[in-house]
């Protein structure tokens, strides 16, 4: 369960493959479907149209919750995305997992550290980028340091790392332990033979569907509190 | 494996070339979707909206106009029974008049024809009259000349008288 990672340095930058490769293939099985989704664009929607109208309908909603429609909207494409990545990702590895000589090749991007990170610094850098474009720099700096009162100041900015942290480390959190479990398992029904091979294939099953149910709940947290923290820098408390 | 747990891949060093790669993943992921898949979609949902809003205030259009059209029939058909009505009145007094005046012309011509009846009667009358007169004086000459050349005679005047009274018989018969 704790596999080695097969490190890759290309120009002296150090690629860890069994991250990357799956996030390569998450993003390819999330253009290519809906690539498959959007072919054939009616006015009269259509099956495989209204499957892809009604994940944007749902996108759209997480951002109506937080955003007036009309500021909104501009966030659309970013949360669709980040939400059919996020989703398919954290699907992927509880269907296929390929270890080679103990090397992990395909797993769940999102079970690693690194690759939430990234996602959760990109888009609290994205907000901040906003807040400051909104409101010039020196807005920025009152709006999201000094409100609503100057002395919170040390909180304010300890909360702009915890947050990057928290939503980060939620969904790596969520989706790891998934996967332990599930190799856990693996490694008990493996332990004595048909034994305990019987009782583990159910266990294996449930503790599957709970992951899928988890995965699609981290997915949709994710991208809530994404906009959560956008709506905080684009708007004056 | 403490550390190794929490943080897998920071452990050992920080692979940060992960980081680059999904950001430009990402980045390629959302330009690609955008280009084929967003895009194409969100539009048509546009022009949806945008249509169904237009069919709405086209069909408020269309109702208004009905509405209007229905109302503008109503009363032309409303002025259609007061024009019919005054074009009856209007032939009924037509008839009236014109009964009036034939009956009219009937009188006056119904008087001159009683006019001229009347003169011709009175003429008739007076060339009865004038032939009478006539007559009167033929026999009377008649009568004269007769009574000179019988030398009037008490016989012959009984005669005479009886002969005129005769020839005055006739010549009422042939009158």
């Amino acid at each position: 369960m704790n596999e080695g990672a097969y490190v890759q340095e290309i120009f002296g930058i150090p690629f860890n493959i069994s991250n990357d490769l799956p996030g390569l293939l998450a993003a390819i099985i999330v253009f290519f479907t809906m690539f498959w989704l959007s072919r054939k664009i009616q006015l009269k929607p259509t099956g495989r149209q209204n499957v892809l109208e009604w994940i944007i309908d749902f996108t759209n909603s997480i951002i109506k919750s937080t955003m007036p429609n009309k500021e909104g909207s501009q966030f659309g494409l970013l949360i669709f995305t980040l939400f059919s990545f996020i989703f398919v990702s954290n699907q992927l590895g509880l269907m296929l997992q390929v270890n080679v000589n103990n090397v992990a090749y395909i797993k769940s991007p999102t079970a690693d550290a690194m690759t939430t990170m990234t996602l959760a610094f990109m888009v609290l850098l994205f907000a901040h980028f906003l807040g400051v474009k909104k409101f010039g720099f020196k807005g920025y700096i009152k709006n999201t340091y000094f409100s609503p009162i100057p002395f919170l100041l040390p909180i304010s900015i300890l909360e702009e790392f915890t947050n990057f942290l928290t939503l980060a480390l939620r969904l790596y959190g969520n989706i790891y332990s998934g996967e332990v479990l599930l190799k856990l398992i693996y490694e008990f029904g493996k332990s004595f033979g048909l034994i305990s091979f019987i009782p583990a294939i159910p266990l294996e099953l449930i503790w599957q569907a709970f992951s899928v149910f988890i995965g699609s709940i981290q997915a949709y947290v994710f991208v809530t509190l994404t906009m959560v923290y956008i709506s905080q820098k684009i708007e004056k408390e | 494996m403490g550390t190794d747990f929490i943080l897998g891949a920071v452990a050992t060093s920080v692979k940060w070339g992960d980081m680059l790669f999904y950001l430009v993943l990402f980045i390629v992921l959302i330009a690609l979707l955008k280009h084929f898949a967003w895009g194409p979609v969100n539009e048509m949902m546009d022009k949806r909206a945008n249509k169904i809003a237009n069919d709405i205030d086209s069909a408020e259009d269309a109702r208004q106009k009905a509405e209007e059209l229905a109302e503008k029939r109503q009363s032309a058909l409303k002025e259609s029974h007061v024009e019919a009505s005054q074009i009856i009145e209007r032939a009924k007094k037509n008839g009236e008049q014109q009964k009036n005046i034939i009956v009219e012309n009937a009188h006056g011509e119904a008087q001159s024809f009683k006019e001229t009846a009347k003169q011709d009667i009175a003429r008739e009358r007076q060339d009865a009259l004038e032939g009478v007169k006539n007559d009167v004086a033929e026999l009377s000459l008649e009568i004269a000349s007769k009574v000179i050349s019988k030398n009037l005679q008490l016989d012959d005047q009984k005669a005479l008288i009886d002969s005129y009274i005769e020839g005055l018989g006739k010549q009422n018969e042939v009158k």
